[in-house]
C-alpha cells in the first residue's frame, strides 16, 4: 500500500480512534492506553476483541484477485463479521464509514449503513452533510446518488437538493447522475418553478450543453408543453437564436427537430424560410439534415393528401437529393454512405 | 524522406498489437492492485470482459477453464433448504460478503447474501463463453430471483435490498431469460413499456424517462428488444428509422455517448452494435472508427482506453476489441451485437437450448 495513501488517511483514523478511546475509556478505566500517531487495525482494538474477523474467501483459484493491503483487509474483515450477526451497534455504524472510505462502490456497505440508519435512529441531518461530502469527492458513482435519493425521501425534504446538484454541475456540467437526481427532486417534489431559469443560465455558458438542452425539454413538456403556439414560437426562436451564436451544434437541431417532428416538420409557417436565410450564413450538417426532413415530411404529406401539384412534388424531392448530395460531397462525409 | 516517415509512423499508428491485448487480459485475469477495490462487487463483469476479450481474440487457450468454471459457479447464490430466500437467488459479484467458497449447495443462509442482475447475466454468458452446459446453475431460483427485481414501471432493480433502477438492469434481465430461454422471469410487456418511455425527444434512449439520450442506454434499449423479439412491435418503422439517425450522429471519428461530448473507444461497440442490429452499421465509416480505436491502443501494456493517451482498463480494452470485430478487423472473432458474446459461444448457447428442448419434459434442476 503506498505510503501516500496511509498519510492522508490517517489524521481522519486517528481522530476516531480517540473518540472510541474516551468511549472506550469510560468502560475499561485508565489502563487503556493508546498511541494517538499510530493507526490501529479493528483486530487489535479491545473494543471489537469480542468480534472473530470473517476474510474473504475465493477458494483455491481466485480470479480477478485484488491485492488489499492489510488495512483494508482488516476493515473489510470484520465488516464481513458485522453482516454475518446482522449487528446493529453504534461501532457498526463507525465501521461503515470506514468501508466507505475504503471503497465508496461497495453497495452492501452503502445499505447495511442505511439499516443501520434506520435502526438506531441515526440524526440524518447529519447523514445530508456526511453523504454531500462524498459526493462531491466521488460525484460518478452510483451508489453514493442512490443513497442520497434515500435520505432526502425518509427526511421528505428536498430543500438542499437543487442547490447542491447546482454545485456539482458547476464542477461537470454533463455529470448524468446529477441530472438524473435534479429531474427525480423536480419531478417528486413538483419544483418546476425557477428550473427554466436554470437551464438558461446553464445554456448561457455553454449552449452545447446537451444534458442543458434536454432538461429545458423536460421543464416544459411537464409544465405549460409544447401544444400552445405562443409557447411554439418562443421555442422555434430561441433555438434559432442560439444556433446563429453557435450553428454547429446539434443539441439546438435536436431540440427543434424534437418539437416539432410529431407535429410535422412543415407545419409552423415560414420556419422552412427562416432556415433557408440560416444555410447562407449559419450552415451545418445539422441545419441540412433539419431542411431534408422539413423536405420528407412534405413529400411524405403529399403523397397522403394528394392535393399538391406534381410538379411541386418533383422539386422538393430534387431539393431533398441535393441536400444528400451536399452532406456526402462536402458538409458531413463521415456519413457519405447513409 | 518525409513522407516515408510519416507513412511509417501511421503504419505504427495502425498497428493491432493481438499479443499484447491477450497478456492484457491474462494480467486482468491473476491480480490487480488495490486501487482497482472499487471493482470489487462487480469481479465478474470483470471476468466476463476478459473472457469475452480472449474468446473474440480466438486466445482462450491461455487460460485453465475448469478452475474458472468452478470460481463462477462459487458465486453462485443458490436455494437453501428451506428455499426461503428464492427470492434473492442469482450469481454474486465476489466473495466480498464472506460467504465461505462453494460451488455446490445447498445455499448458505445469510441475512445480506444476494445475487445483483449484472453478475447473474455476465456470470451465465461467462460460462458459456468457457463451454459450461450451465447444468450446476439452478436456473428455476435464478428466474425467482429476477422476477423479484422488477418493479411496476417495468424496469428492475439490481439487487433485491433495492438500488438504481434503469434501462441497463433490463438488458441484464432480457440477456438471463435469452439465455435460460425463459422468458417468465420478467414480465416483457411492462419492460417495453418503460423502454418506450424512454425514448427521449431526440430520438435516442435515456437511462429512464425524460432523461438524456445516451448511447449506452440506446444499446440496453435496441438489444433488450432484440432478444425479445419485439423491437418491430414496440418501435414504429418511423421511429427506428429516427433511432437510426439519431445513432449514426454520434459518428465524430470514433462514437460518442451524446451530442456535444468527446468520442470515447466504449461507443464504438454501444452505438456499432445498436447500428448493427438496426441494419445500418453498414453505412458508418470504418477508417475513421478503425483509426480513432487503435489510437487509444496502449502499445506497452496492451488494452484500450477510452481516449487516446489514457489508461486502459478491462471495460474499454474488450468493447475496442468488439468496436474492431464489428468493422471486420481481421482475426477478431465476430460479436453477437445484442448478446455480446462471440458468434461462436452463441452458437454452443444455441446447442445446448436445443438439448434442453429436446430433452423429454422440463426439469427444474434443484442442488
Amino acid at each position: 500500500m503506498s505510503g501516500v495513501e496511509e498519510t492522508s488517511n490517517e489524521p481522519l483514523q486517528v481522530k476516531e480512534d480517540q473518540e472510541f478511546d474516551v468511549e472506550a475509556e469510560d468502560h475499561l478505566g485508565d489502563d487503556y492506553v493508546v498511541d494517538p500517531t499510530r493507526y490501529m487495525f479493528y483486530r487489535d482494538r479491545k473494543e471489537w476483541a469480542d468480534l472473530e474477523a470473517v476474510p474473504q474467501d475465493d477458494g483455491p483459484n481466485p480470479v480477478v484477485k485484488i491485492a488489499y493491503s492489510e488495512k483494508f483487509s482488516d476493515v473489510y474483515d470484520y465488516f464481513r463479521a458485522l453482516l454475518k450477526n446482522d449487528e446493529k451497534s453504534e461501532r457498526a455504524f463507525a465501521l461503515t464509514a470506514d468501508a466507505i472510505d475504503l471503497n465508496a462502490a461497495n453497495y452492501t456497505v452503502w445499505h447495511y449503513r442505511r439499516v443501520l440508519l434506520q435502526g438506531l435512529s441515526k440524526d440524518l441531518r447529519e447523514e445530508m452533510r456526511y453523504i454531500t461530502a462524498i459526493i462531491e469527492e466521488q460525484p460518478k458513482n452510483y451508489q453514493v446518488w442512490h443513497h442520497r435519493r434515500m435520505v432526502v425521501e425518509w427526511l421528505n425534504d428536498p430543500s438542499e437538493e437543487l442547490e447542491f446538484i447546482a454545485d456539482i454541475l458547476s464542477q461537470d456540467a454533463k455529470n448524468y447522475h446529477a441530472w438524473q437526481h435534479r429531474q427525480w427532486v423536480i419531478q417528486e417534489y413538483k419544483l418546476w418553478d425557477d428550473e427554466l431559469e436554470f437551464v438558461e443560465n446553464l445554456l448561457e455558458e455553454d449552449v452545447r450543453n446537451n444534458s442543458a438542452w434536454n432538461q429545458r425539454h423536460f421543464v416544459i413538456s411537464h409544465t405549460t408543453g409544447f401544444s400552445d403556439a405562443a409557447i411554439m414560437e418562443r421555442e422555434i426562436q430561441y433555438c434559432l437564436n442560439q444556433i446563429k451564436k453557435a450553428p454547429h451544434n446539434e443539441s439546438a437541431w435536436n431540440y427543434l427537430k424534437g418539437m416539432l417532428q410529431d407535429r410535422g416538420m412543415s407545419s409552423q409557417p415560414g420556419l422552412l424560410e427562416r432556415v433557408l436565410e440560416l444555410k447562407e450564413t449559419h450552415c451545418s450538417p445539422y441545419l441540412l439534415a433539419f431542411l431534408f426532413d422539413c423536405y420528407e415530411d412534405a413529400l411524405e404529406n403529399s403523397v397522403q393528401k394528394e392535393n399538391a401539384e406534381e410538379d411541386e412534388w418533383k422539386e422538393t424531392l430534387k431539393k431533398a437529393l441535393e441536400i444528400c448530395e451536399l452532406l456526402a460531397q462536402e458538409k458531413d462525409t463521415i456519413r457519405k454512405e447513409y | 524522406m518525409a513522407e516515408e516517415e510519416s507513412q511509417f509512423e501511421e503504419f505504427e499508428q495502425i498497428d493491432f498489437l493481438r499479443d499484447r491485448h491477450v497478456r492484457f487480459f491474462q494480467r486482468t485475469l491473476q491480480v490487480l492492485p488495490e486501487r482497482y477495490a472499487s471493482l470489487e462487487t462487480t469481479r465478474l463483469t470483470i471476468i466476463f470482459f476478459a473472457l469475452s476479450g480472449l474468446d473474440v481474440l480466438d486466445a482462450l487457450d491461455v487460460i485453465d477453464r475448469n478452475t474458472m468454471i468452478e470460481w463462477i459457479y462459487s458465486l453462485q447464490v443458490l436455494p437453501t433448504e428451506d428455499q426461503s430466500n428464492l427470492s434473492r437467488c442469482g450469481f454474486r459479484g465476489s466473495s466480498h460478503i464472506g460467504i465461505p467458497y462453494s460451488t455446490k449447495g445447498p445455499g448458505v443462509l445469510h441475512p445480506y447474501d444476494s445475487g445483483h442482475v449484472a453478475m447473474t447475466y455476465t456470470g451465465l454468458c461467462s460460462l458459456l463463453i468457457l463451454g459450461d452446459d450451465l447444468s450446476r446453475v439452478n436456473k428455476h431460483a435464478c428466474l425467482a430471483g429476477l422476477r423479484a427485481l422488477q418493479l411496476e414501471d417495468g424496469s428492475f432493480y439490481a439487487v433485491p435490498e433495492g438500488s438504481e433502477n434503469d434501462i441497463r438492469f433490463i438488458y441484464c434481465a432480457a440477456s438471463i431469460c435469452y439465455m435460460l430461454d425463459d422468458w417468465s422471469g420478467m414480465d416483457i410487456q411492462k419492460a417495453i413499456e418503460y423502454i418506450r418511455g424512454s425514448l427521449s425527444y431526440d430520438n435516442g434512449f435515456g437511462q429512464g424517462a425524460g432523461r438524456e439520450s445516451h448511447g449506452g442506454w440506446t444499446y440496453c434499449a435496441i438489444a433488450s428488444l432484440c432478444l425479445m423479439g419485439r423491437l418491430e412491435e414496440a418501435l414504429s418503422r418511423r421511429e427506428l428509422d429516427r433511432i437510426r439517425r439519431w445513432c449514426i450522429m454520434r459518428q465524430q471519428s470514433g462514437f460518442h455517448g451524446r451530442p456535444n461530448k468527446p468520442v470515447d473507444t466504449c461507443y464504438s461497440f454501444w452505438v456499432g452494435a445498436t447500428l448493427e442490429l438496426l441494419d445500418v452499421f453498414q453505412y458508418t465509416n470504418f477508417d475513421r472508427n478503425r483509426s480513432f480505436i487503435l489510437s487509444t491502443q496502449d502499445r506497452l501494456v496492451g488494452g484500450f482506453a477510452k481516449w487516446p493517451d489514457s489508461h486502459p482498463d478491462p471495460l474499454h480494452a474488450y468493447l475496442g476489441l468488439c468496436g474492431l470485430s464489428l468493422i471486420g478487423e481481421p482475426n477478431l472473432r465476430k460479436v453477437h451485437p445484442a448478446l455480446n458474446i462471440t458468434q461462436r459461444a452463441f452458437q454452443h448457447l444455441q446447442q445446448l437450448q436445443q438439448t434442453w428442448r429436446d430433452s423429454t419434459g422440463s426439469c427444474s434442476r434443484q442442488h
